[in-house]
């Protein structure tokens, strides 16, 4: 009771010429959504304007629709373990980037939950980096690639078929 | 001197018109519409991108005497640095907002 008092006193202390307008100083924002899909404050004081990413606590955009173009089930693509290629998915890999009408691209390779937290940020960043290299050879241009093992998955870990969802590289295409 | 006295007009004026628009709003705490004469919901806005020195994507709509900047994010809520143009270079017709009345200069 005494630390809300405290800050309530504070509060008005705060209260400066830019609080003693028409608005009281209270900025009501509406929502813009930017070409990609994702949600931006936006706010017209009159002859100002402001604009922000809305995005939640964690700092991850509020999006309508995502632009991931591509999932690869790393099951086709990838022997257990391994972040090599196989020949076939190197060819479909590059029929793929070929195609794809993109400006750039982002890769982000994901694993399912077993093994340890270390290997699978290992293990999918490789794997990121061996679909980017076949992307780079067909002449798409990368903007960044990452690797986020187990920690974006998909679905639930806890059934099979939930942990070949969550066994995937992402492509992003930036339009 | 006759340089900085029209200067000074100008800036005088252009001072006064952009309090006579303050003055004309309702400035209510609902900062949702773009009033004037392009008048509309500030979701019908329209971006094009400004890469920053670094080679990340923002968004850039020039709305006549409003300015909108926010950044690109990705799904992760990363910066997406595209390429698509050089740094501080801008790509896509984003003054539509703009007329030649109310445009630019101010």
């Amino acid at each position: 009771m005494v630390a809300a008092l405290a800050l309530q006193g504070a509060a008005v202390s705060a209260q400066t010429k830019s609080q003693t307008g028409r608005d009281k100083g209270q900025y009501i924002p509406t929502i813009w959504v930017d070409p990609d899909g994702c949600e931006h404050w936006v706010m017209d004081d009159g002859v100002e304007g402001y604009m922000t990413p809305h995005t939640n606590r964690q700092g991850i955009p509020v999006c309508r629709r995502g632009n991931v173009c591509g999932v690869m089930q790393s099951d086709q693509f990838f022997a257990t373990n391994s972040a090599r290629v196989s020949k076939s998915g190197q060819q479909r890999l590059n029929e793929f980037f070929k195609s794809a009408t993109a400006t750039s691209f982002i890769i982000t390779g994901h694993t399912d939950s077993r093994a340890s937290d270390a290997y699978n940020m290992r293990l999918s960043l490789n794997r990121a980096n061996s679909v980017a290299k076949v992307a780079k050879a067909s002449g798409a241009r990368i903007a960044d690639v990452r690797g986020y093992g187990e920690r974006q998955p998909a679905a639930s870990n806890g059934s099979a078929s939930g942990m070949a969802k969550n066994r995937r590289v992402e492509i992003i295409c930036v339009r | 001197m006759n340089i900085l006295k029209i200067t000074a007009l100008v800036g005088l004026a252009t001072l006064v018109s952009a309090c006579e628009d303050f003055q004309l709003r309702a400035n209510g705490p609902d900062k949702s519409v773009d009033g004037g004469i392009d008048k509309k919901h500030l979701s019908q806005l329209e971006a094009g991108i400004w890469v920053d020195p670094n080679g990340c994507d923002h968004w850039i709509i020039d709305d006549g005497v409003e300015g909108y900047l926010s950044a690109r994010l990705d799904k992760y809520g990363k910066p997406v640095c595209s390429g698509v143009a050089p740094p501080t270079h801008t790509v896509g017709d984003f003054k539509k907002g703009a007329t030649s009345i109310i445009g630019d200069p101010i």
